[in-house]
């Protein structure tokens, strides 16, 4: 019984590890890991292995944050005064337009699959890298290059249509570079569609042994499901951004009602992956969280097949509730009708993970590091954002509400209160195993207290000038709402400075931060199985998975973790060899 | 390397996927011809409104012919089955809820 | 025979043969999902307009040269044979069939191409190109009681359409029962999905010219890649499927007859001038 390896159970123990970290700098200090094993610029630039990948993603996707960053920052000072503080008519259109496209399409969508995504799937099933990693470099470097072209013809034309690019405004009459900044986005879209094929490949062929669906962790599935809604939403885009170039370019088109063409057919088909596209943007914040909340409430995930299927169910059911967003445009009443009942089911999946998180915090033993603020503030903005939606999809109330303040408020909750807050807590909970630093505690909790309270602020005083009836995407506004607006743009900087401060002690983090261990926060999951940073090939041999994702407390009984030894041990319980008495015996045996 | 059950999948999975021998393939290849004359005969003849539903129904039984012998679907697993399944049931999501809209849009007020 | 004996290279990231060819075709199934999903959405926004008007819908594809469209049905049907034969010249490990199959491939793809350019051309010659260009026409026109001669602004496209559906005996022609406007709908349509469908086989001859390549430097002679040469017929499979629904909804949707056809197509490879 000597190689047998016995824990009683008990909360803040750490299940399901090989019994010794595969590989610890301590006892290995020569050993290479996956960013200093090969040097030089070719070698990033050519690199194939998922996890640097994973990383030239987030310094890309952050540089366009800042850019949309500063977009907002034009918008909101804007905004200051009734008739436009810092910029003319036709630059706040290109500013707000800007702002949404930018924070969309170069930021929202791609985050966490090009970095999360790409670094964390293959190591969280096991495998040595994606399915296709020479495809991975190329939906890498093909999103680089749609992004770098939006974002020039966002410079050097502009463009004014809103990011919803509706004609025939945008076919028609505006005179900045609606059809190269719709290859931008075609690009762009392009990649996403190869980084989706690449996560449901891997997923479905490449776990290791032991990893049944019923074991992945929550983040897998939700990254999964993500990538089924790219897939399939995606191409339609793609060809209604073909079509609006086309017709701008020949001067008559299918959204033309000179020939009989109809915008709210456009309005259709944008929607159709519009839709779909946000929550392509919110799944995979939801998986983070579940990885975030259980490890740091020491709990086992409350409900994981509700969790695992409402990620399946947002999927399917997102996509047949796009008409929401057409209300006013003048589609048919009765579709109408059908879409707002089916806004109101897609409102269910979302509930049930937020019943399903809470239940999981309940008689859990809670520490406030800065993931688990972030995503503790994401639950509660989550929620708020979600609720409100419920005023946009109903008919009635949609007619009062639609096109004010009270959507782009909606929107941001669940966006920036939902989406980038679980970006930030990913970001912040993986940061110790992508670079084997630990940042400070002290300045990361700060920072996110202070960009939940800045965002909070921003966009609360909008839900309130919005229902008194301030439009959306209007520079002007009367006097009275000024007071909403002003509190909204001075919230609006606390904010910024608090997406700043991460640049510092991330930052600092990478030249002078302690090394952070292989598990610094104690979590399960297979990437923590490794060293941080990982190996280039993550694993040193094929891991085996006995148990589920989030075994942190077991109720009674024992857990036996047996080495591996080539052998394939089903469950454990059934081998007599394995199965030891009561823990006190265990402890006190061999 | 230790043994690998998924392994034992894979390697099934690829046993039976013997690339279609050529004679087969030829048959395929006339009756799919053969189909499209039968297509280019629907379409020159005169059937008023049925005309279209017939051209599509030949439309679809070639595109069956295609994906199940060249596209060799007939030996392929159930994920693949599904995979092809789904985007043809999208699609047909995308075309329901948009012709609704084009169909009833001239109704009428409620 | 057993994967386990399909004899090549296996890489790095994956454990066993088995796994790599099974990832690679579901690889190529999950692209094709978007591929009809891509064309799906033109081929709905066609159905919707086709709904609201079916009468121009039928003139404007009156005027299309159904003849090259019909030769060229059975060139891109050969062309799918012949990738079906490269494949199992792969899997056997004939080199030489398979460098033989992926050219007659190439041949026939690119006769197609020809063929399609011939009848953009002859469209183009017709006049039959969407746009705001408009001639100033002379028309008889009712003024205080009296018949009097203006100028107007007639779009080209409508000259042009007339002087077609005359040419081939279009019975709505006479009564005018289809709207010029929406019939450079139609025509918008036209160019966008054949147009889309010329890329994607563009795009596929790129490929299998690569292929073709790659097989004369001996890179299939491990038999496992002959998966590669499968996926590249998954995706030019597809593309002729595309080419099945774009038949009858384009060329078919108005009355043609077959001595229309084999006209046009003489007309196509130079062997007539029109007008019959």
């Amino acid at each position: 019984m000597a190689d047998i390896l016995l824990e009683p159970a008990r909360l803040d123990y750490t299940p399901q590890m090989l019994p010794e970290p595969e590989v610890s700098f301590e006892k290995h200090p020569e050993h290479k890991h996956y960013l200093n094993h090969e040097y030089g610029l070719l070698s990033w630039l050519l690199t194939v292995d998922h996890k640097r990948i994973g990383l030239m993603y987030l310094v890309s996707v952050s540089i366009f944050f800042m850019f949309g960053g500063i977009a907002a920052g034009l918008v909101r000072t804007n905004l200051i005064t009734p008739t436009g503080a810092i910029l003319e008519l036709d630059q706040y259109n290109k500013a707000f337009t800007a702002h949404g496209t930018i924070m969309l399409f170069l930021f929202l969508i791609p985050v966490i699959p090009g970095v999360l995504g790409n670094f964390l799937v293959p190591m969280m099933i096991g495998a040595k890298d994606m399915a296709f990693p020479k495809l991975n470099l190329a939906s890498y470097y093909v999103w680089a290059a749609g992004a770098l072209f939006f974002v020039w013809q966002l410079i050097v034309g502009g463009l004014d249509t809103g990011w919803t690019l509706y004609p025939p405004y945008s076919s028609k009459y505006s005179h900045t570079s609606v059809m190269y900044a719709g290859l931008g986005i075609f690009i762009t879209g392009f990649s996403s569609i190869l980084t989706a094929l690449n996560i449901i490949a891997t997923v479905h062929k490449m776990r290791c042994p032991g990893m049944t669906w019923g074991r992945l962790p929550l983040f897998v599935w939700a990254m999964y499901a993500t990538s089924v809604i790219q897939l399939l939403g995606t191409p339609v885009i793609a060809v209604t951004v073909v079509m609006l170039a086309v017709e701008r370019m020949v001067g008559v088109g299918i959204f033309d009602p000179n020939l009989g063409g109809d915008p709210i057919l456009f309005q259709h088909m944008f929607w159709f992956y519009s839709h779909p596209a946000v929550y392509i943007m919110i799944l995979p914040g939801m998986g983070v969280i579940n990885e975030v909340l259980t490890c740091f409430a020491r709990k086992n995930i409350f409900g994981y097949k509700a969790v695992a299927w409402s990620s399946v169910g947002i999927a399917v059911v997102g996509f047949l509730v796009w008409g929401h967003h057409m209300f006013l445009a003048g589609q048919g009443y009765y579709l109408a009708m059908v879409f707002a009942l089916l806004t109101m089911l897609v409102a269910v999946p979302s509930a049930i993970k937020v019943f399903n998180w809470t239940a999981t915090l309940y008689g859990g033993s809670i520490t406030f590091q800065a993931p688990m603020l972030f995503a503790l503030g994401f639950i509660i903005l989550f929620t708020i954002g979600g609720v409100t939606g419920l005023f946009l999809g109903t008919l009635g109330t949609d007619i009062h509400l639609h096109d004010t303040y009270f959507v782009i408020a909606h929107f941001h909750y669940t966006m920036v209160g939902g989406m980038m807050f679980a970006w930030q807590a990913g970001l912040h909970f993986w940061w110790p195993k992508m670079t084997g630093k630990m940042y400070s505690d002290f300045w990361s909790r700060l920072a996110a207290i202070v960009m939940l309270v800045g965002f909070a602020l921003t966009f609360l005083p909008q839900f309130a000038v919005g229902y008194l009836g301030m439009p959306r995407r209007y520079p002007n506004y009367p006097p009275e709402f000024q007071i909403y607006n002003v509190l909204s743009t001075a919230a609006a900087y606390v904010q910024g400075i608090g997406y700043l401060m991460p640049i510092f002690y991330l930052g600092y983090s990478l030249f002078a931060g302690k090394a952070a261990g292989n598990n610094p926060f104690k979590a399960t999951g297979l990437e923590w199985q490794t060293s941080s940073p990982p190996s280039p090939h993550n694993f040193e041999t094929t891991p085996q998975v006995y148990f589920g994702p989030y075994e942190y407390a077991v109720a009674d009984g024992l857990k036996i973790i047996p080495l591996n030894d080539g052998k394939i041990h089903d469950i454990v319980h059934e081998d007599p060899d394995l199965v030891g008495t009561t823990p006190k015996e265990a402890t006190h045996g061999s | 390397m230790s043994h690998n059950p998924h392994a034992a999948v894979h390697e099934e999975e690829s046993v039976h996927h013997e690339a279609t021998p050529d004679a087969k393939s030829f048959v395929t290849f006339f009756v799919l011809a053969g189909l499209a004359l039968l297509a280019l005969f629907v379409g020159f003849s005169d059937l008023g409104s049925t005309k279209v539903v017939a051209s599509l129904a030949v439309s679809t039984v070639q595109a069956c012919v295609l994906a199940y012998f060249f596209m060799d679907l007939r030996s392929a697993d159930k994920l693949t089955w599904l995979v092809a399944a789904a985007s043809i049931f999208w699609t047909f999501l995308m075309f329901l809820f948009i012709l609704t809209d084009f169909l009833t849009r001239h109704l009428g007020v409620l | 025979m057993a994967a386990s004996t399909v004899e090549g290279p296996v890489a790095h990231h994956f454990n066993n043969m088995g796994q790599q060819l099974a990832t690679v075709r579901f690889g190529m199934w999950l692209f094709l999902v978007t591929e009809v999903l891509f064309f799906g959405g033109v081929f709905c926004a066609y159905t919707a307009y086709r709904i609201w008007y079916p009468k121009d819908f039928e003139a404007g594809s009156a005027a299309l040269n159904v003849g090259i469209a019909s030769v060229n049905t059975f060139l891109l049907l050969a062309s799918s044979l012949t990738i079906t034969l490269a494949i199992r010249a792969a899997y056997v490990g004939n080199q030489g069939g398979l460098m033989r199959n992926l050219l007659l491939t190439i041949v026939l793809g690119s006769a197609f191409l020809g063929l399609k350019a011939r009848e953009y051309y002859l469209d183009y010659e017709e006049g039959l190109m969407p746009g705001t260009a408009k001639v100033m026409q002379k028309q008889k026109v009712e003024q205080n009681g009296k018949e009097v001669e203006i100028e107007v602004a007639v779009p080209k496209f409508d000259i042009a359409l007339e002087e077609v559906l005359k040419r081939e005996h279009f019975k709505g022609e006479a009564h005018k029962d289809y709207d010029p406007s929406r019939v450079m709908l139609f025509f918008m349509f036209y160019y966008s999905m054949t147009g889309l469908h010329v890329l994607h086989m563009i795009i596929g001859i790129g490929l299998l010219t690569w292929q073709l390549i790659l097989a004369r430097s001996g890179f299939f002679a491990h038999k496992s890649r002959y998966v590669y040469i499968e996926v590249m017929s998954l995706y030019w499979h597809f593309v002729d499927m595309v080419w099945m629904f774009l038949l009858p909804l384009l060329y078919l949707c108005g009355p043609h007859t077959s001595s229309q056809a084999i006209e046009q197509f003489k007309m196509a490879i130079g062997l007539s001038h029109g007008g019959h």
